[in-house]
């Protein structure tokens, strides 16, 4: 199952992606089970879900728009930092009034219509309510982003309406009620990693592929002293040094202040690698053939040194590898191929290094 | 980005994945050589199998050519008696093992010898020494320890695999680097996953280095003050000439790093459009537009 979503997941990974997340919280409606630890436990959610967005796209940014009482409200600005954010949704959440989806839309449409054209455009939007009161025509807006582009999706808290069905059709995006609270966890997290089709879209129709010119700052020493540039105030130890200007900055990534560079770590960037260059799926070893040629084998895996025999010295399952040709146990394949990425056999020897690399 | 929270260690004992560089290249030009290298490494893997009982120690032989387990104190436990030998049973078998893995590592070398790379296989050995982990993971905390010779920029991506993998299993790489220059990839990797970083600053007193700071448990690491680092080393390596850079280019598409501007992605083959002037150099121009 895995091996065959590499590829639709190497295309996943692509680009920058804007997301602005939404949160509609409605006081009438379902009222008695959305009380306060319910509230939390949606923050909750989407806190994690902040998190995990960030592990898995360095270079995006979310903001996040709150409705109540029919008007839309700016949380949190784009921004790039998890932090800040997780910082706002932690403070006072309350829930009052109607909800405007057209409001929510149009605030939102205005942020995603400024960034630059190399970005996702996407909206999660978590609503609780069963209506929308709206001042103008919500079916415009609707085709409006549409037209920027802008993928929307809903996870319904309360039961399912046509409008926001409506919205999700348009816009491409999904459109689930989830069934109870680990299902909501669920669906939330599934958003955190960017969705293929919008790439491919991406790539055919709005294609304006970029290259951005970056800086990789050196982490300073921990007991020098200096100046940061963006608090304005002498610091210790702990800052990065523009390799263009020479400025400090406290935290990455950001923009040099000075010279308006754009500022990363590299492991921000290599995250994302693996996914460029996905390692190929191991083949399983057939046992008819394991007992034929039996002392030609490994008889460990080439990974853990676990013993690939089953009691009684019979060959048990195997998988190899069809670069390096190495053995590796069924733990080894798995957690190779989920968490290291790395084949061990391939990494560790001269030959296959280099085009392996090169050929992505 | 923070480095990994430090997970709470109720006891005591490790698991010590050493992952020892024979690059022949690196230690002809180091001024320690091999032979005098080697014994501390010796002491210090004692050191730590006496420290306490259930404590485990691998070494895993990073060469040129090739990388292969040399030593692991789990299978060997009770091999007859030391009486009366030169040497205990554990390093004779160490050092022989690490022989055989010397001469076939030449061996290799000689079959495909052709450019001059000097970089040892640390992304292979990492990875086996994770593999590794994984199987043992319930059996307590576990530290692997490369040390090692000059980066090799062509395993840039292979390596911080490892380092995140590494990372979201909380298992701390310390380094012990006794090159000359720092090496970017290693302090990297103890940054991220809240390892020690350590370039001895006399070779000659290592045994000394490694016991006060490499031989201390997880859990006793909460009360000691180790070496802070000296600042690290951020930058990542282009994928188009594999070399290291502070400044360059990156795919909007895919992120690839590349040194200089290209009309079309290597890696993804998207072509790009006109090369995007960063913000400064359009404001500069703005302000410059008037006087010319």
């Amino acid at each position: 199952m895995q091996h065959r979503i590499t590829l639709a997941w190497a295309a996943k990974e692509f680009g920058l992606h804007h997301l602005l997340s939404m949160m509609k919280m409605l006081k009438q409606l379902r009222k008695w089970i959305f009380d306060q630890a319910e509230r939390g436990v949606v923050a909750k959610h989407v806190e994690a879900f902040i998190r995990e967005f960030f592990y898995q796209n360095p270079f995006s940014q979310v903001g996040l728009v709150t409705v109540k009482d029919g008007v839309a409200h700016c949380l949190t600005d784009l921004g790039g930092s998890p932090e800040s954010h997780v910082k706002a949704l932690m403070g006072k959440l309350e829930c009052s009034g109607d909800s405007s989806l057209q409001n929510a839309l149009d605030l939102v449409h205005g942020y995603l219509n400024q960034i630059p054209s190399y970005g996702h455009r996407e909206m999660l939007i978590l609503y609780s309510a069963l209506s929308t009161c709206d001042p103008g025509d919500i079916l415009e807006t609707i085709q409006k982003c549409k037209k920027s582009k802008i993928r929307c999706s809903v996870i319904g808290l309360s039961a399912e309406n046509s409008i926001c069905k409506n919205l999700c059709q348009e816009t491409g995006g999904l459109y689930y009620i989830p069934l109870d609270e680990p299902h909501l966890k669920e669906l939330i997290l599934e958003h955190a990693p960017p969705p293929p089709t919008i790439v491919l879209n991406f790539v055919n129709e709005f294609a304006i592929a970029n290259l951005i010119k970056i800086g990789f700052p050196q982490r300073a020493a921990e007991g020098s002293v200096a100046i940061c540039s963006c608090h304005k105030e002498a610091k210790v130890g702990a800052g990065y040094t523009c390799p263009r200007c020479k400025a400090r900055v406290c935290e990455l990534p950001t923009e040099c202040r000075i010279c308006g560079l754009t500022l990363i770590s590299s492991p921000h960037l290599a995250r994302s690698y693996h996914h460029l260059f996905p390692i190929v799926p191991f083949y399983e070893m057939y046992l008819s053939l394991l007992i034929d040629q039996q002392n030609k084998f490994p008889r460990s895996c080439f990974g853990c040194q676990q013993s690939l025999l089953n009691p009684g010295n019979k060959p048990g399952l195997r998988v190899a590898c069809p670069k390096c040709k190495q053995h590796f146990c069924l733990e080894c394949d798995m957690y190779i191929h989920e968490s290291l990425h790395n084949c061990p056999g391939c990494e560790s020897t001269r030959h296959s290094k280099i085009p392996n690399i090169n050929e992505g | 980005m923070a480095s990994a929270a430090s997970k709470l260690y109720a006891d005591d004992v490790s698991l010590l994945m050493v992952l020892l560089d024979t690059n022949p290249f690196f230690w002809s030009s180091s001024n320690l050589p091999f032979s005098k290298f080697l014994p501390h490494v010796l002491a210090f893997l004692n050191s730590i199998l006496l420290l306490n009982q259930l404590n485990q120690v691998v070494v895993i032989a990073t060469g040129y050519n090739s990388c292969s387990y040399i030593y692991d104190s789990s299978s060997d436990s009770n091999q007859g008696s030391d009486h009366g030998r030169i040497m205990p049973a554990r390093c004779s078998s160490l050092l022989q093992k690490l022989e055989e893995f010397v001469i076939k590592d030449e061996q290799l070398f000689k079959e495909g010898s052709r450019e001059g790379i000097s970089s040892s296989l640390l992304s292979g050995s990492l990875s086996m020494a994770l593999c590794y982990i994984q199987r043992v993971f319930r059996s307590g905390p576990l530290h692997p320890q490369p040390r090692g010779s000059s980066d090799g920029p062509e395993q840039y991506v292979a390596i911080m695999n490892s380092i995140f993998s590494a990372q979201r299993s909380m298992v701390p790489i310390d380094s012990c680097y006794m090159g000359s220059s720092n090496s970017a990839f290693l302090q990297q990797a103890s940054y991220i996953t809240g390892g020690v970083y350590l370039k001895p600053q006399q070779p000659n007193g290592l045994f000394q280095y490694l016991s006060t700071v490499f031989a201390t448990d997880l859990h006793s690491r909460a009360f000691l003050q180790l070496p802070k680092s000296l600042g690290v080393d951020f930058r990542a390596s282009c994928f188009c000439h594999k070399k290291t850079i502070d400044m360059g280019y990156i795919c909007s598409v895919c992120l690839s790093i590349f040194c200089k501007h290209h009309k079309k992605c290597s890696t993804c083959g998207s072509v790009f459009g006109q090369a995007q002037l960063d913000a400064s150099s359009t404001s500069n121009r703005k302000r410059k537009t008037p006087e010319t």
